[in-house]
């Protein structure tokens, strides 16, 4: 009996995210790694790890993983934390660096215009070391030096690698390489279009969130229009856009001088807009509701007249808040903006929807990546601004 | 002054004030005081039009208080509430120096403001300029309300229970330094409490509220002596003669003492003169404690108890209840006043302070 309860509380105290991880890495190995094609268009043969770059190196990936998996059992948080960590910020880029050499050396052996792309197993072994990196840092928060370590070791190694010219074989590169002017374009297109779209958006909705806030009888339409906007599927809402848009431009062509077309950047700019309302309005109606009652009544028995109260009580204590709603809305936005390329708006979209139509799953990535690092990127920047400028007094606060 | 004249307040078919007229001597401290929902806040915020009343007028010297825009009349009265209010994203310092701030005060001058104010209060401006809010105790924060309140040296201060949210012990200790600093300012002062102890402790006048009326407006001493109606003498409870000691000083009763210095000796007739029980002093006239003068003329061989020096007196700043409890607690007829530093002033009796409460 005593051996039993010991075992159901070992299991309990185990860590079941790190299990997974390890679980998706071993996983990863029996997938195949790389697809040999004899060219762009033809169909891809598997190539196992094993095969790509040899017995020894495909050994050395099992044992860390199975370390891993270990580790994931080890009831010692901290030592079990080192472990995932050490053994996730190793496997991402020797997962990336292992199918980069892979595919040259494939690629040497095969005719003139084979082409290497990643498979399965790459990116299953990515996710999979990403939740052990992931797992690992909740638990290293009191080791800050080896959490940061941890973090930016993969990050730092998998771009040393790229910027060697490790991956210049494969194909998504070379898609890269063929699209490298329209990609920067498109880049900044989605850049624009997003944080644009967002920067409308707030100039719009913290108005309407502060009249929500401030009057009963606006503030039910306005969260009524703000997330029924929300419930409309992107795809949808783009479509809606064209039909009005198209009938103003007729009848008014001057609007056309200026860019507003059914298709294009202005339907979709308006449509984006309409999405980031929400995250925004809502934020800001909740940050002025909390402001404490008793700091607004002593602002104004000390004579703050209302902007002053606005300018001085309100708005400080609920702009941490309205931030939030920003960085949310920019995130969304950031993926939004993907579809708008269905309407000829442009952005990393083109890439997706173009491979899509071509069946080129290069070219699918070579717009996907990005839109996810650059959801990543919006998110770390814009939290990072938010911490470092919320008032001093607001910022302990929240940490007590 | 402040003048209430006819003043009513109605919120839709409930009367909230009726008739209410009083006047605020200048220098004063008014307590208002009342059961909860007798409208003591309401009538306190009218006074810098956070409420409008319905009817009637306010005067404040001379001048009706709806001459000017609220915000600018406010800026020119104090305001300490219950729950502070102290802004959590601004700086005790910047707290402080709202008032200031608004009316147009240059930086350095609003900073030396606000710490002056924080010496007043009794914190250490070095230290605690720099505080956030959420780093302040309770008893702190209220003494920063304070200090806010008085920032801009407004001759009216309103002040909503700003003693009301801390520890009895800490209480006392903020009304105590709170009566040093007004006797210093003579400000015009409102204050509503439901604290009658405050009340007696604190005002010059307490106005006593029923029900949206002024039932009783006197001083604490004939408000304890004389209660208007049943309803008031049960507001200030059975135990209101104990309560008006409270009012009065030790040093009202106070005579002199005998007392002989430590180690005297006597002469047989100054010795015939004395009571059986006298004070002993140093050379300094520090009360050390008390002897029994059994012993004879030489009091070397008189059995004194000098532990206790401190514990069986009473300060001169203490009332005649403080003076009549340690009388019951040390079971004597008794207790010697002495100063600060522990010299013999003179001794209360249990005999006088029957005879200044069977008036």
């Amino acid at each position: 009996m005593p051996g039993q309860e010991d075992g159901s509380s070992r299991l309990s105290q185990c860590n079941c995210v790190a299990l997974f991880g390890a679980a998706l890495g071993l996983l990863s190995l029996g997938l195949p790694w790389l697809s040999i094609r004899s060219s762009r268009l033809a169909a891809g043969e598997p190539v196992w790890l094993v095969s790509a770059i040899g017995p020894l190196v495909a050994g050395i990936f099992l044992i860390v993983w199975l370390l891993a998996l270990r580790a994931g059992f080890d009831t010692n948080r901290e030592r079990s934390a080192a472990t995932l960590g050490a053994a996730g910020a190793l496997l991402a880029p020797a997962t990336l660096i292992a199918a980069g050499i892979g595919s040259k050396h494939l690629l040497e052996a095969a005719e003139p215009f084979a082409r290497s792309s990643l498979s399965a197993g790459v990116w299953i072994g990515l996710i999979a070391s990403y939740v052990l990196i992931h797992t690992a840092a909740r638990s290293l928060e009191g080791r800050p030096a080896l959490r940061q370590t941890v973090i930016w070791f993969p990050v730092l190694a998998i771009a040393i690698a790229g910027l060697s010219g490790l991956y210049s074989n494969t194909s998504l590169a070379q898609e890269f390489a063929g699209n490298e002017g329209r990609f920067i374009q498109e880049l900044s297109r989605h850049i624009s279009l997003s944080l644009g779209s967002v920067a409308i958006g707030t100039c719009i909705a913290v108005p309407l969130g502060t009249a929500a806030a401030r009057s009963k009888r606006a503030e039910r339409p306005i969260f009524v229009i703000a997330s029924t906007i929300e419930t409309i599927p992107s795809l949808a809402l783009f479509g809606f856009m064209i039909a009005p848009l198209s009938a103003l431009s007729y009848a008014y062509p001057a609007l056309r001088e200026i860019g507003i077309r059914g298709v294009g950047t202005a339907p979709a700019l308006i449509a984006l807009v309409l999405y980031s309302l929400l995250p925004i309005v809502h934020n800001t109606y909740v940050g002025l509701k909390e402001v404490s009652p008793a700091a607004m009544d002593a602002g104004r028995g000390m004579g703050m007249s209302r902007p002053q109260l606005a300018r001085r009580v309100e708005f400080p204590l609920a702009a941490p808040l309205i931030a939030e709603g920003v960085r949310t809305a920019s995130v969304q936005s950031v993926g939004g903006t993907t579809v708008a390329a269905l309407i000829g708006a442009g952005g990393l979209g083109h890439f997706i929807f173009q491979g899509l139509g071509q069946a080129a799953p290069d070219l699918i990535l070579m717009g996907a990546l990005p839109v996810i690092a650059l959801a990543l990127v919006v998110d770390i920047v814009m939290r990072w601004a938010i911490a470092r400028l919320s008032p001093k007094g607001l910022r302990a606060e929240a940490v007590t | 002054m402040i003048e209430l004249k006819s003043v009513t307040k109605r919120y839709g078919d409930t009367t909230a004030i009726s008739e209410l007229t009083m006047d605020v001597e200048d220098g004063q401290l008014c307590v208002l005081i009342g059961p909860s929902g007798c409208g003591k806040t309401t009538t306190l915020r009218m006074i810098n039009r956070l409420v409008e009343p319905t009817r009637g007028a306010i005067l404040i010297n001379g001048e009706d208080n709806r001459g000017s825009r609220p915000d600018v009349l406010r800026r020119s009265i104090g305001y300490a509430i219950q729950s502070v209010g102290l802004f959590p994203h601004m700086t005790v310092e910047q707290n402080i120096g709202t008032v200031p701030s608004i009316l147009g005060w240059e930086k350095p001058r609003i900073a030396d403001r606000s710490r002056e104010l924080l010496d007043m209060v009794g914190l250490d401006a070095d230290a605690y300029a720099t505080k956030y809010p959420h780093e302040l105790s309770g008893g702190e924060a209220q003494r920063i309300g304070v200090a806010r309140a008085l920032a801009a040296d407004p001759p009216i201060l309103l002040m909503d229970e700003p003693f009301g949210a801390v520890d009895p012990l800490t209480r006392e200790m903020l009304q105590r330094q709170f009566m040093d600093i007004q006797r210093r300012l003579k400000k015009t002062i409102v204050l509503v409490t439901h604290d009658l102890d405050e009340a007696i402790r604190m005002a010059d006048k307490v106005a006593v509220m029923k029900s949206g009326t002024l039932v009783q407006y006197d001083t604490p001493e004939e408000l304890l002596s004389h209660p208007a109606d049943s309803f008031v003498r049960d507001f200030v409870g059975a135990d209101r003669a104990l309560k008006r000691l409270s009012r009065i000083p030790v040093t009202t009763l106070m005579r002199p003492a005998t007392s002989v210095q430590r180690g005297a000796v006597l002469s047989e007739s100054a010795f015939a003169e004395l009571p059986r029980y006298v004070w002993i002093v140093d050379k300094g006239t520090r009360l050390l404690g008390w002897a029994d003068t059994a012993g004879g003329p030489d009091s070397a061989r008189w059995q004194v108890d000098e532990s206790q020096g401190r514990r069986v007196s009473v300060l001169e700043s203490a009332s005649l209840r403080e003076a009549l409890s340690l009388m019951l607690g040390q079971g004597v007829r008794n207790v010697p006043v002495v100063t600060d530093d522990c010299k013999l002033m003179g001794e209360i009796t249990l005999k006088d302070i029957e005879e200044a409460t069977a008036e």
